[in-house]
């Protein structure tokens, strides 16, 4: 059995690239949820960030009882909608949806987005409702986001369908969770850290469409370079293991699961059954599929960031550049505990170095490069021509501690331009704040990502190796 | 074919947790090394057993109303002559028979005790996932596995490649590559261990558990040394 990613990125697609998107149940009242996506719609969010814009297609509020809403003609139902619709956003009570979705499939609607809650969590009653409105999506061929759900935003199409805070920057990273909270919370968190989505989608109840559906979206979104996953559990644990594992030969997954300390007790009659909390399965079905398992959030954004930029990491042995011995010290302790190598500079190398005539007499001579405290660009920069132009390192971590002599903003440079004349991974740990920001800035601006924990340099660069491990394998 | 005529028989028989010697004549049906041994029905043919086997064997009680084996007095352990096997067959018998006598008694398992000086003990199992469905198991046996839950798991069907990355992952894994003068384990006949339990998981769907606890690796071969199967 084999997916077609293609196949299902195509059926999915019209929810991120809409002619026209409608609001059922749009609302006159502020803070109600049917008027809070129309504003979404119009204005890229409620909360405005700077460069924000709103959708550019067309946009129809439904409701029978409203004539007009932030401007725009409401219509009484869907097919009133003067211009094609692909996407519905239902904001309507439970009890309302199918008929609504009724009259989406004779408009031809491709895609729904379902905010309203109270379905399949909500006891018999619920599931009843949400298997009424699936039979007819089925029926039409509509797919479904949610319900009981965020919605999902688009920002390379300038598209927010969600009531979800405001739509951040775009970006490389496509972000699926399971929690519509916390995709609010992660948006807030970027706007500063300009840190950009492909895609932002809250799934909610997955009545139809579930994780391993975006996946095989996002494998073929050309926006996308990394995915990041927030997941509780998923539906469908085969499916799930059979397309991340054809996914992440395209492009890096990196997963945070919760759920961690062991579930309910089942009546178990061996040491396996014991042992088989579901999460140490789910480390087991990640490491298979090549997922990359995020410890917590940080980590998630982190290293999903870095894959989306980072070339792919062909071993795992790392060439640590220092100014501050300490810090090389902890960074070899952390890369040592997370399995990565650290291979000492050949004889040919430290006797090129020594002849720059840049490095100082007490320079390290080893891994890590230990080029002392008065290090300034040039050499960093003789350093690092010597490690990423070798074979012997995979990947590199620069670090600099900040001291009176440190050109923050040189160093920076010399960081950024010799990794992309040797395309090869590199991660900083330009450790400081205020006085070093010109520096931190510039590696920013030019996709380096950079940690004032040299911890975090270390478990990233390990992630980069894992999933560079899985391409060469798989 | 074998295989599915032990399942079907515990089937008829109403019961879900196959006899040792039952689970064990799976493994070996399904490739999986098992210690060499067999049920004996009376006490001559133990001794026999035990001359076809070799010395030093072990003697396990087979009753399906006695799962705590040792608890009713019903394992007998580096037995070396004929003499010595009747004479625990007689023991194990009245000391099943003691501890429940509604039991049935279905004979007893001769099998060969093996000891290897640099041998480890690992553990091998498999469940039913309610999300994945048959998983795989392995970790260190023993305290590794009770208290520090040092295991992982991998979804079936296990390649061989897959088996040695998931034996890598696991924080005792030093203790395999070797310590104390003992050197590494073999890995590819572990991992071959391993990748056959994930496929008999797969083509018996009617077992919902088993375990190969311990199994005994060293640097020439690995061979479950105890097993147990529970159908759904």
């Amino acid at each position: 059995m084999s997916v077609d990613l293609k196949a299902l990125h195509d059926e999915i697609d019209p929810f991120f690239y809409p002619r026209g998107v409608a609001v059922i149940g749009a609302s006159r009242k502020d803070k109600k949820v049917g008027h809070t996506v129309l504003k979404s719609l119009i204005d890229g969010g409620e909360f405005p960030r700077p460069g924000l814009r709103g959708f550019d297609g067309g946009i129809y509020p439904v409701n029978p009882g409203e004539k007009e809403i932030l401007g725009l003609a409401c219509y009484p139902s869907v097919l009133d909608a003067p211009g094609p619709v692909d996407v519905a956003v239902f904001c309507v009570p439970g009890p309302a949806v199918a008929g609504a979705m009724k009259e989406c499939g004779r408009k031809g609607v491709k895609g729904a987005v379902i905010l309203t809650a109270g379905f399949g969590e909500a006891g018999e009653s619920g599931k009843k409702l949400q298997e009424e409105f699936m039979v007819v999506a089925r029926e039409y061929g509509i797919r479904v986001i949610g319900p009981n759900c965020l919605g999902s935003l688009y920002p390379p199409g300038n598209l927010n369908a969600s009531f979800g805070i405001t739509l951040p920057f775009s970006g490389p990273v496509a972000l699926f969770s399971q929690s519509g909270a916390l995709v609010d919370c992660i948006i807030d968190w970027s706007i500063d850290e300009k840190y950009g989505f492909s895609a932002v989608v809250s799934y909610g109840n997955k009545a139809d469409l579930d994780v391993p559906d975006f996946l095989a979206w996002a494998a073929h979104n050309d926006y996308t370079r990394a995915i990041a996953l927030y997941i509780e559990g998923v539906s469908d644990g085969r499916r799930f293991l059979e397309v991340a594992s054809e996914v992440s030969k395209i492009k890096p997954i990196v997963a945070l699961k919760a759920g961690r300390s062991a579930k309910g007790t089942k009546a178990v009659s061996s040491h396996t059954g014991s042992l088989s909390g579901s999460y140490a399965v789910y480390r087991g079905v990640f490491s298979q599929a090549g997922v990359i398992l995020a410890d917590n959030l940080t980590e998630l954004l982190s290293i999903s960031r870095a894959l989306a930029h980072q070339p792919l990491m062909k071993g795992r042995r790392v060439a640590i550049v220092t100014n501050g011995g300490a810090c090389g010290v902890m960074c070899t302790d952390y890369c040592q505990e997370v399995g990565l190598e650290l291979p000492d500079p050949s004889p040919e190398c430290i006797k090129r170095l020594d002849g720059t005539g840049l490095l100082h007499p007490a320079w390290s001579r080893g891994n890590p490069f230990d080029i002392v405290g008065d290090a300034g660009p040039d050499r960093y920069r003789a350093v690092l021509e010597e490690v990423m132009s070798s074979d012997r390192y995979d990947g590199v971590i620069v670090i600099q501690t900040l001291q009176a002599v440190t050109d923050n903003l040189g160093d920076a440079r010399a960081v950024v331009e010799t990794a992309r004349k040797y395309a090869k991974p590199t991660l900083a740990a330009f450790m400081g704040g205020m006085i070093s920001a010109e520096g931190i800035q510039y590696l920013a601006d030019h996709d380096i990502p950079n940690f004032f924990d040299v911890k975090a340099a270390a478990y990233t660069m390990k992630a980069l190796a894992d999933y560079g491990e899985y391409r060469l394998r798989a | 074919m074998k295989i599915d005529a032990i399942l079907d028989e515990a089937a008829a028989e109403g019961r879900r947790t196959l006899l040792e010697y039952e689970a064990e004549k799976i493994f070996s049906e399904a490739g999986i090394p098992v210690a060499p041994g067999r049920l004996a029905v009376s006490a001559e043919d133990a001794a026999a057993a035990a001359a076809e086997i070799g010395y030093p064997v072990v003697m396990k009680i087979m009753s399906a109303q006695i799962v705590h084996k040792s608890d009713a007095g019903g394992v007998k352990v580096g037995l070396k002559t004929g003499k010595e096997v009747e004479a625990a067959w007689k023991e194990i018998v009245a000391n099943a028979a003691a501890y429940d006598p509604e039991a049935s008694i279905r004979g007893v398992l001769v099998q060969k005790m093996i000891s290897v000086p640099d041998g480890r003990e690992v553990i091998v199992g498999a469940s039913t996932d309610p999300q994945f469905g048959p998983i795989v198991m392995f970790g260190l046996g023993g305290i590794f596995v009770e208290v520090l839950k040092d295991v992982a798991f991998r979804v079936a069907p296990v390649s061989r490649e897959e088996a040695l990355r998931q034996i890598r992952s696991i924080r005792t894994f030093p203790i395999l590559e070797g310590m104390r003068g003992a050197g590494p384990i073999d890995f590819e006949a572990l991992a071959d261990l391993i990748s056959r339990v994930s496929r008999l998981m797969l083509e018996h769907p009617r077992i919902s558990e088993l375990d190969a606890n311990p199994v005994l690796v060293d640097g020439r071969g690995a061979r479950a040394l105890d097993a147990r199967i529970i159908l759904a």
